[in-house]
């Protein structure tokens, strides 16, 4: 199916029963907002700052509400139908990555039933950015894992791919707005595909034998090497689409209190600090060590899959420019 | 004028002196307009340092940084210098931290950097969107030339510079044990026309001026950790028992945590800008501690980072301050 | 304007001075608003700017710092301190957009009850004015 660009606002206001999360300028950052009347809806720009991640994983949640002097606990799982518009196959993969630890040993309510919810209408990227390498991580520009329909921009419009169920159900909601596809639709689309993989620049190096082979390097002086500039900040984890570590923390209003769990990074130092006093990441070295080998070896290790899905952002808006090809071709070497 | 080959030479002989552990200055990134900070142990690692107009990381922030891990029995601490490259802002961070007694003058090699400015690199994204291979940058003639790796050269000027370095009164390190070249002109005079500004507006407007930017801050704590004067072993924003700042992010939580960083800052700040320049959503966090830099140069006539032997306003006090404030 | 509600003032009072002066106005049966929360500390030195942001996050409507006169602090400095660090932190807050009503500071000796009835009101009649702060309130904020 196709839908023309003009038709798109329209598009937006025909599935707008469900809540629509799009790209938008909060401040002076994009991310994945509810479109509002009046919202301005950008699918033009290259990814978001925040990753779609925030939207099923929110910043800060609450678990659980309790007053004083009573003994019943809410536990307010957020439901209601949303969709988001204009997620990048990058971002769509790490949020099927991320399912996995959400449905592991625990089925996270909170988390499972915005998922649930949730409809993914992907939009292919036609113009990777410099540090995108997702094409050397199991993923691509026009990959479909993760999406319930896949849009490519074909200057004119976007051609509709659906990929599910859910997808369909939500075309058939703007049935009127929508057109169909022919060959040729089809045929461009492709082609761009097959473009934009050709410009991506970057490649991670081969990932085959880093899983295995990360381990022997614990006690490599790589780590203390690319570690050393680190400031130790969150950006890097923050901003990943398949990290997924949080806090959880009591906060009390007077007779109210409530339990919430917020967004932790690894690369803290209070992250593994016991009561004890004991870290058993003191310095930044053991904490980039972790980072590498909890994304490359130990999520493989547990669900085969690795825990990066190319999207660049740590390369992006690391500070000092620590650069995770660069981590990785240096432990290509030493392997 | 640069002259790498000498920079790279001073950088050699440091590094190979007995009494330097190691050496931090810069190098070029992974990508595009981007730099990284480089320790040099050996002097081959010196080969690859550069001081570029594309150099605006602020290399003081790991002189506090470096972990020091407790000394196995036996053992002696390592009590070399650290050698570090700074610019003229970077400078006043050294300074700031010898006052505050952060680090010690005989702990700490300062090379010094008269620098002419560098550049601000989302200005040079936007105006160049899509470069994605290395560039490199050099002073020229008051301009800045641009060398991009298909081989063109572009020269651009002031535009592109960041905000502080347009208003520079100390581009020459203000303190520095060996000067990489000869003293650059300081470039403007302070009058703390951003400040003033914002100062103008309403109360209503000022506040959602700031709820504005602080609702999109994701408390990743970049500013604080990249800032050369946040070097607290434990900082008062993570704690817990007593909590001062609760770790949910919401714009109650965000604007406690800027108000007290800002505070905390208050006559420390150095104004090397690199809280702005690594804030992944764009707070502009300068506008708000330069105003207390404002108000503690105005009431108290203190610059911080500038003299070694001040002493810092906020731990003294005269029997005269103003106090017509005080009801 | 809000006539109906009484703001919410959190007031910190050194322990030899101000604290005293307030309960000289009590014992002397002086009549003075009601709506203050006061806090007892050793002298107006102790006080974290950090305590003003905290009161307000809480619900605070107006902040009064009160300590004993400046050449008289039971602790010889405590209030010299005092004093630079809150007319920085004072302007601090005006400056993010807190109405300047809403933070005050004063020198309240423990022989002058009647300047504590004058103060209070000050302040009291101040915040009122201000209105309340809910804007900076943690009160269940995306709960």
């Amino acid at each position: 199916m196709k839908i023309n660009k003009d038709k798109l606002a329209d598009f937006i206001a025909a599935i707008s029963e469900q809540t629509v999360y799009a790209p938008q300028k909060r401040g002076e950052a994009l991310v994945f907002a509810p479109v509002a009347k009046g919202s301005n809806v950008n699918l033009a720009a290259a990814n978001t700052t925040i990753p779609p991640k925030s939207v099923v994983f929110p910043q800060t949640e609450t678990l659980l509400r309790f007053e004083l002097g009573k003994t019943d606990l809410e536990a307010p799982v957020q439901e209601g139908k949303a969709v988001m518009l204009g997620v990048r196959p990058c971002d769509a993969r790490a949020m099927v990555i991320v399912d996995n630890v959400f449905s592991w040993d625990v089925d996270d309510p909170y988390y499972l039933q915005k998922r649930a919810d949730l409809t993914l209408v992907g939009l292919a990227c036609l113009e990777p950015c410099v540090n995108c390498f997702c094409s050397s991580v199991g993923g691509g520009p026009a990959s479909k894992e993760g999406l319930d329909v896949l849009m490519t921009d074909l200057g004119d419009g976007y051609l509709l791919e659906v990929l599910t169920e859910k997808g369909q159900t939500l075309c058939q909601s703007a049935e009127g707005l929508l057109e169909e596809s022919v060959k040729e639709d089809k045929d461009a689309a492709e082609k761009l595909h097959a473009a934009a993989v050709n410009k991506i620049t970057r490649q991670a190096p081969d990932t085959g034998p880093i899983p295995a082979g990360l381990p022997r390097l614990w006690e490599d002086p790589l780590w203390a090497e690319v570690s050393e500039s680190c400031l130790g900040c969150g950006i890097c984890t923050y901003l990943c689409p398949t990290c997924h570590c949080f806090d959880i923390q009591d906060e009390s209003e007077g007779c109210d209190s409530r339990r919430c769990r917020t967004w932790d990074s690894c690369m803290f130092p209070e992250y593994t600090l016991h009561a004890s006093g004991h870290n058993p990441r003191p310095t930044r070295r053991e904490r980039t060590r972790n980072r590498i080998n909890h994304k490359y070896s130990y999520f493989v290790d547990k669900f085969n899959v690795i825990a990066c899905v190319g999207c660049g952002r740590c390369i992006n808006l690391c500070p000092v420019n620590i650069d995770i090809l660069n981590i990785l071709s240096k432990v290509g070497e030493a392997l | 004028m640069i002259n790498l080959e000498k920079i790279r030479d001073i950088a050699k002989n440091t590094v190979s002196r007995d009494d330097i552990k190691y050496l931090i200055g810069w190098r070029q990134g992974t990508y595009g307009f981007r730099v990284s900070p480089h320790f040099v142990r050996k002097p081959e690692e010196a080969e690859e340092l550069i001081f570029s107009p594309l150099c605006s990381n602020n290399l003081a922030t790991y002189l506090t940084l470096a972990e020091k891990r407790p000394v196995p029995r036996g053992q002696q601490p390592d009590t070399r210098k650290v050698a570090v490259m700074v610019k003229g802002c970077d400078s006043r961070a050294v300074v700031q931290q010898l006052v505050e007694q952060g680090i010690e003058r005989e702990s700490v090699y300062i090379i010094g950097c008269p620098c002419e400015g560098v550049v601000d690199q989302s200005k040079l994204e936007e105006k160049y969107p899509g470069t994605f291979g290395q560039v490199e940058a050099r002073w020229e003639n008051g301009k800045i030339s641009l060398c991009f790796p298909e081989g063109k050269t572009e020269v651009v000027g002031e535009e592109l510079l960041t905000q502080k370095c347009l208003t520079c009164r100390y581009p020459n390190p203000v303190l520095a044990d060996i000067n990489l070249r000869e003293e650059v002109a300081a470039r403007g005079n302070e009058s703390f026309a951003d400040v003033a500004e914002l100062e103008k507006k309403s109360t209503k407007d000022k506040w959602s001026f700031w709820q504005d930017k602080f609702s999109s801050c994701i408390r990743c704590y970049s500013c604080r950790n990249v800032c050369p004067m946040c070097y607290c072993q434990e900082c008062i924003l993570d704690k817990l028992n007593p909590t001062w700042v609760n770790r949910s992010v919401n714009i109650s939580e965000n604007t406690a945590y800027h108000l007290a960083r800002a505070f905390h800052l208050a006559g420390r700040c150095i104004e090397c800008g690199e809280c702005e320049r690594v804030c992944p959503v764009n707070i502009p966090i300068t506008k708000l501690n330069r105003k207390l830099t404002k108000e503690v140069t105005e009431k108290f006539g203190f610059e911080p980072g500038v003299d070694v032997e001040a002493k810092p306003p906020l731990v003294g006090y005269r029997p005269d301050d103003k106090e017509n404030f005080i009801l | 304007m809000s006539e109906n509600l009484e703001p919410n003032v959190v007031a910190f009072l050194c322990n030899w001075c101000s604290y005293a002066g307030a309960d000289l106005a009590g014992t002397s049966r002086i009549e003075y608003p009601p709506n203050l929360n006061v806090i007892r500390v050793m002298c107006s030195g102790r006080v974290n700017p950090l305590f003003v942001v905290n009161a307000l996050q809480q619900g605070a409507d107006g902040v009064l710092i009160s300590g004993c006169h400046p050449g008289d602090c039971h602790y010889m400095e405590g209030n010299f301190y005092a004093r630079r660090r809150f007319s920085v932190m004072k302007e601090l807050l005006e400056y993010v957009g807190v109405d300047a009503r809403r933070f005050n500071m004063s020198w309240v000796s423990a022989s002058e009850g009647a300047k504590w009835k004058e103060v209070v009101s000050g302040v009291v009649d101040k915040a009122k004015e201000a209105g309340p702060f809910t804007e900076f309130r943690r009160n269940k904020i995306d709960w």
